[in-house]
C-alpha cells in the first residue's frame, strides 16, 4: 500500500479533497513511462538516480512521487544482473575475509578464482539480489499514461481510505457484487433506507467499529473502491481521521478511479439462458436483473430477478431461483422474504434437490424446474396467483 | 444467554453497546471475564464460551528460573496474572514466559513482532515442550493450545481466533498502547496478561493505555541492576568526531533550514512532541522544506568521513573479537559491509540467510555483522563481545536493546560498546538522552 507521505490531498473545510491525476497530467505520464521504459532490464537504482533528476516536462512533484511509487510496484520484479547467486557470493566472500586477515581487493580475487569469475562479477553479485539492484521489469510498458492516472488514483483513495472506518455509499447496480465482497472481507453492510427501485443506500464497517475509530478495516474498505466502477451510478461517504482531524471523503460516479476486472453478470448459466429466454417470451414484461437489496432483520437479501409489467406496475414479481436446497436452506431464505415483508416472490427450485411437498412452506409461489426454468411456468405461476387474487 | 431478571438491561453491563447495525449487544472480547462476573452477580444464566484446551502437562520439561526471574513471575501472580515485566535484554525474557505457561498450564497465545522471532519462539517452545504448537504468521494458520502468532498476524486473525486462549503473552509489548494494532489485544478474552520488554514506555498516556490492555509494568529490572553478575559487565565508550569542512558546510545549511521553522513551532506549542511537530510541517511548504532539510542532516550524520575511518580502525583493532556494528540507516550497513566485507544483516535479507548467518557468527565462521535495525529487537544474537554504534534513530529504546546483545554472561567477559558521535550536532543530544535507558532506575519494583 501507498506510504501516507505519498498521499496527495487538501482539506476544504471538514472535505478532504484527493488531489488526483487528470487529463492535463497525460503529459508528464507518458514522459515518465518512456524513461520507465529505457530503464528496462537495468538495476532499479539507476532508473531511481534518473527519476530524481527532472522529467523533460514540467510536472507537479507530489503527483510525480504517486506515479513513480505505483509504477515501481508494478515494475517490481526479482531479477537480478548476478552472475553468482547473492546469498552463495556473500556465504563465500564474508567467510572468506573472516579467515584471512588479508585486503578486500584480495579476499574477492580469491573467492573469485576459485568460482571461475572476475573480480568485478564477483563484486556485482554480492548484493544483486537487494531491491535497488533488481531489473526494472518490462511489465510497466504496456501501461497507458491513462492507464497510470487511473491506477494512481485508486492507490491515492485506497491509502485514505485506510484511515476510515466507515463507508456510506448510494449505489445503483451491481449491488450484490459489492455487498458479497464486503461479507467476504467480515464487514457489516447495513441498508440505511429504502431508497425506492433507485437503489440502496448502505452503510459498510467493521465489528470492532462499534468501540472506536479504527483503522483495522482500512484496507478491506478501500478494496470496495474498484468494485464500484462497474455500478451503473454511486455516490461515497468515508469518515476518516487524518493527521488528527476528522474529515469526510466524497467520491462519485465518473471520479477517475482505476475499476476491477468485470464482475459476472450471472451467477450460473440456469440464470443466464433464464434472462435471455424470458425477455424473448415475455416482452410485455421487464426483466430486472439484480433488484434493489431488501433488508431484513439486520441482514441484506438479494433476489435474483425482478419481473415487472410495463403497463401495470403493481403487477410485480420478484425471482429467485434456488439451485442448492435443504430444508433449513430454504426455510431461512423464506423466513428472510417473510419478515422482510415481500408479497409477491416467486420461487425456482431445483427438482433434481429432491424437495419434498412437506418441506415447502405455505404461501410461496414455487415453479419446479430441471436443468432450466422455463419461462412459461413462470407466466403461468404468476397468472394463476393473479387470478386467485382476483377471485 | 437466558431469562434476564426483571429491570436488569444489558445496556448496563460493563462495556456493552447496543450494535444497531446487527440488531444485538456487543462487548470488546478483552471485557469478556468482567461481563462474566457481572452476569453473575446479577443473576443471568448464560452459555460460556466453549472450554479452551489446556496445554498437555505431561508435554512439558520442567522451566528453571533465576532469583529475578522466579520474583518477576511471583510479581505478576500477585498483580491477578496481569502485567508487564520489563527485564534487560539476554536476561531470559522468553524462558520467564516458558515458565508462566508450563506453570499455569493455560491455551496460550504469544505474539511476538516480527517473523524472525515466530521462528525463535516456536524453537524456544518446543526445546521444553514436546506436543505440536500452533502458528499466525508467515503464511501459516494453525492452531493449538500453544500457538504462536506475529503481531500482523494477531491483528488479521484475532477474530477468529481470540476466543481461544485464556493466557495472552506479549513479548516487546511497548509496541503496544499507541494506538497502532491495540485492536489485537482488545479481540482476544484472555483474562491471564502478560507483557514482556526491556523498554517500557515512558509516554504516560501509551503507559495508560498499555496498563488497560496487558497490564501496569509488576517488576522491572535494568542493564544496570544485572550487569556484572547475570549480565556481563561493560565498557561504553564514546568517540566524539569532527565533520569536515564540506560536511560542517552542508549540516550548517540544512540545520538552518530546520530549525528556522522547528524553533518557530516550539515557541507556539511549547511540550509538543516530535509527532505534533511532523504533523504541523506536512501542512505548510515551509514545513515540508524544513523536514527534507532534517532528512538530509541525518543522511550527512550517517556515515561521515571520520566515522568511516573509526569503524576502519575499531574492525582492526577488534579482529578477533565478535563485532557487531549498528548504523542508522540499510544504505549505511551496505557501505560498510561492501567496504570491510563484512556480512550485512537487514531486512532485504531472507529469514533463511539470516539464520545461516547467525549460525556462522555463533561458530566463529563469521566474525563481523553490520545491521541498522534487524538486530535491534528480541533476535536472539550469539554472544558478541563488541558494539560499534555507528548511527541510531530511535532513542533510548534502541540503545538499550543494541547493548543488550553483548551482555549474555560469560566467564570473564567484558564487553565494549563504541558510540561514534559528531561534535556539535544533534547526535550529542541524542547519544546523551538514549544514554538514559542504561541507567540503574529501580531494583525489583513489587
Amino acid at each position: 500500500m501507498l506510504p501516507d507521505r505519498l498521499v496527495n490531498y487538501s482539506v476544504a473545510g471538514t472535505l478532504v479533497v484527493p488531489h488526483f491525476l487528470a487529463e492535463h497530467d497525460h503529459q508528464w505520464l507518458r514522459s515518465l513511462l518512456e524513461e520507465h521504459e529505457r530503464f528496462v532490464g537495468r538495476p532499479r537504482r539507476e532508473l531511481d538516480a534518473r527519476l530524481r533528476d527532472p522529467l523533460p516536462c514540467e510536472c507537479p512533484p507530489g503527483k510525480l512521487k504517486l506515479a513513480i511509487d505505483v509504477l515501481t510496484r508494478l515494475g517490481r520484479s526479482r531479477r537480478n544482473a548476478a552472475v553468482i547467486p547473492p546469498r552463495r557470493a556473500r556465504a563465500l566472500v564474508f567467510v572468506e575475509a573472516t579467515r584471512r586477515p588479508e585486503t578486500g581487493t584480495a579476499v574477492l580475487s580469491k573467492v573469485a578464482t576459485s568460482l571461475g569469475v572476475s573480480v568485478a562479477e564477483l563484486r556485482d553479485s554480492l548484493f544483486a539480489d537487494l531491491p535497488a539492484e533488481q531489473l526494472v521489469s518490462a511489465r510497466g510498458q504496456s501501461l497507458s499514461a491513462v492507464e497510470l492516472a487511473l491506477r494512481s488514483n485508486l492507490a491515492l483513495v485506497q491509502r485514505l481510505l485506510f484511515h476510515a472506518a466507515m463507508l456510506r455509499i448510494t449505489v445503483e447496480g451491481n449491488t450484490r457484487f459489492l455487498v458479497r465482497h464486503a461479507k467476504w472481507r467480515g464487514l457489516i453492510c447495513t441498508l440505511a433506507e429504502r431508497s425506492g427501485h433507485e437503489g440502496a443506500s448502505l452503510e459498510i464497517s467493521g465489528p470492532f467499529a462499534l468501540f472506536r475509530n479504527t483503522r483495522l478495516y482500512g484496507r478491506a474498505l478501500g478494496e470496495l473502491i474498484p468494485l464500484l466502477g462497474w455500478c451503473a451510478r454511486f455516490r461515497l461517504r468515508a469518515d476518516c481521521v487524518l493527521d488528527g482531524r476528522h474529515v469526510a471523503l466524497e467520491l462519485a460516479t465518473g471520479d477517475p478511479i482505476f475499476p476491477a476486472s468485470a464482475p459476472r453478470q450471472y451467477d450460473s448459466r440456469i440464470e443466464e439462458r433464464f434472462g435471455r429466454e424470458f425477455r424473448r417470451l415475455a416482452p410485455e414484461w421487464d426483466l430486472l436483473r439484480e433488484p434493489e437489496p431488501i433488508a431484513a432483520d439486520g441482514t441484506l437479501i438479494f433476489p435474483d430477478f425482478a419481473l415487472q409489467h410495463r403497463s401495470d406496475p403493481a403487477r410485480r414479481w420478484l425471482l429467485e431461483i434456488v439451485g442448492f436446497w435443504t430444508p433449513d436452506y430454504v426455510a431461512k431464505k423464506l423466513a428472510s422474504y417473510r419478515k422482510a415483508r415481500v408479497p409477491q416472490l416467486i420461487l425456482c427450485l431445483d427438482e433434481a434437490r429432491n424437495c419434498a411437498e412437506a418441506d415447502i412452506p405455505p404461501g410461496v409461489l414455487v415453479v419446479k424446474f430441471r436443468r432450466r426454468v422455463d419461462p412459461l411456468a413462470v407466466l403461468r405461476a404468476i397468472g394463476s396467483a393473479t387470478q386467485a387474487v382476483a377471485h | 444467554m437466558t431469562d434476564l431478571p426483571n429491570g436488569v438491561g444489558l445496556a448496563g453491563a460493563p462495556g456493552v453497546l447496543w450494535d444497531r447495525r446487527v440488531r444485538a449487544y456487543r462487548a470488546p472480547a478483552s471485557g469478556y471475564s468482567a461481563l462474566k462476573r457481572w452476569l453473575l452477580a446479577v443473576g443471568v444464566r448464560f452459555e460460556e464460551i466453549s472450554a479452551r484446551p489446556r496445554s498437555i502437562k505431561e508435554a512439558w520439561s520442567v522451566v528453571d528460573l533465576r532469583a529475578y526471574q522466579e520474583a518477576a513471575l511471583s510479581a505478576w501472580e500477585l498483580a491477578q496474572r496481569r502485567g508487564v515485566i520489563a527485564l534487560p535484554t539476554g536476561s531470559g525474557k522468553t524462558r520467564l514466559a516458558l515458565a508462566v505457561m508450563q506453570r499455569t498450564q493455560l491455551s496460550a497465545l504469544c505474539l511476538v513482532p516480527t517473523r524472525v522471532l515466530l521462528d525463535q519462539w516456536s524453537r524456544e517452545v518446543n526445546a521444553v515442550y514436546r506436543e505440536a504448537i500452533g502458528c499466525y504468521g508467515d503464511g501459516v494458520r494453525r492452531l493449538a493450545p500453544i500457538t504462536i502468532a506475529t503481531f500482523e498476524g494477531a491483528y488479521r486473525h484475532m477474530h477468529e481466533i481470540g476466543h481461544r486462549f485464556d493466557l495472552l503473552i506479549v513479548d516487546e509489548v511497548h509496541h503496544f498502547g499507541g494506538g497502532l494494532r491495540d485492536e489485537a489485544l482488545e479481540m482476544a478474552i484472555a483474562d491471564a496478561r502478560l507483557g514482556l520488554t526491556a523498554t517500557p514506555p515512558r509516554d504516560t498516556s501509551a503507559a495508560a493505555c498499555l496498563s488497560q490492555l496487558v497490564g501496569p509494568t509488576v517488576f522491572e529490572l535494568t542493564v544496570g541492576d544485572l550487569a556484572g553478575g547475570f549480565l556481563a559487565s561493560f565498557d561504553a565508550i564514546t568517540l566524539y568526531l569532527d565533520l569536515s569542512p564540506e560536511e560542517r558546510s552542508s549540516y550548517t545549511n540544512l540545520s538552518f533550514i530546520f530549525k528556522g521553522v522547528y524553533t518557530q513551532f516550539h515557541r507556539a506549542v511549547p511540550g509538543a512532541s516530535w509527532m505534533d511537530f511532523s504533523r504541523h510541517a506536512t501542512r505548510t511548504p515551509e514545513g515540508r522544506r524544513a523536514l527534507i532539510a532534517w532528512r538530509q542532516m541525518r543522511r550527512v550524520l550517517s556515515f561521515t568521513r571520520a566515522k568511516r575511518r573509526a569503524v576502519r580502525s575499531l574492525l582492526e583493532r577488534h579482529r578477533d573479537s565478535k563485532v557487531l556494528v549498528f548504523t542508522a540507516d540499510n544504505d549505511t550497513a551496505y557501505t560498510i559491509a561492501r567496504e570491510h566485507l563484512v556480512m550485512p544483516l537487514t531486512c532485504d535479507i531472507s529469514r533463511q540467510e539470516r539464520a545461516d548467518v547467525l549460525d556462522r557468527f555463533r561458530a566463529g565462521d563469521l566474525r563481523t555483522l553490520v545491521s541498522a535495525r534487524v538486530l535491534n529487537e528480541g533476535l536472539d544474537v550469539p554472544d558478541a563481545d563488541v558494539a560499534v554504534i555507528v548511527g541510531g534513530a530511535l532513542g533510548e529504546r534502541e540503545h538499550v536493546q543494541r547493548v543488550g546483545r553483548l551482555l549474555r554472561p560469560g566467564e570473564g567477559k567484558r564487553a565494549v560498546v563504541y558510540e561514534l558521535v559528531t561534535r556539535n550536532t544533534i547526535e550529542v543530544g541524542q547519544a546523551r538522552r538514549r544514554r538514559q535507558g542504561l541507567v540503574t532506575r529501580s531494583s525489583g519494583q513489587l
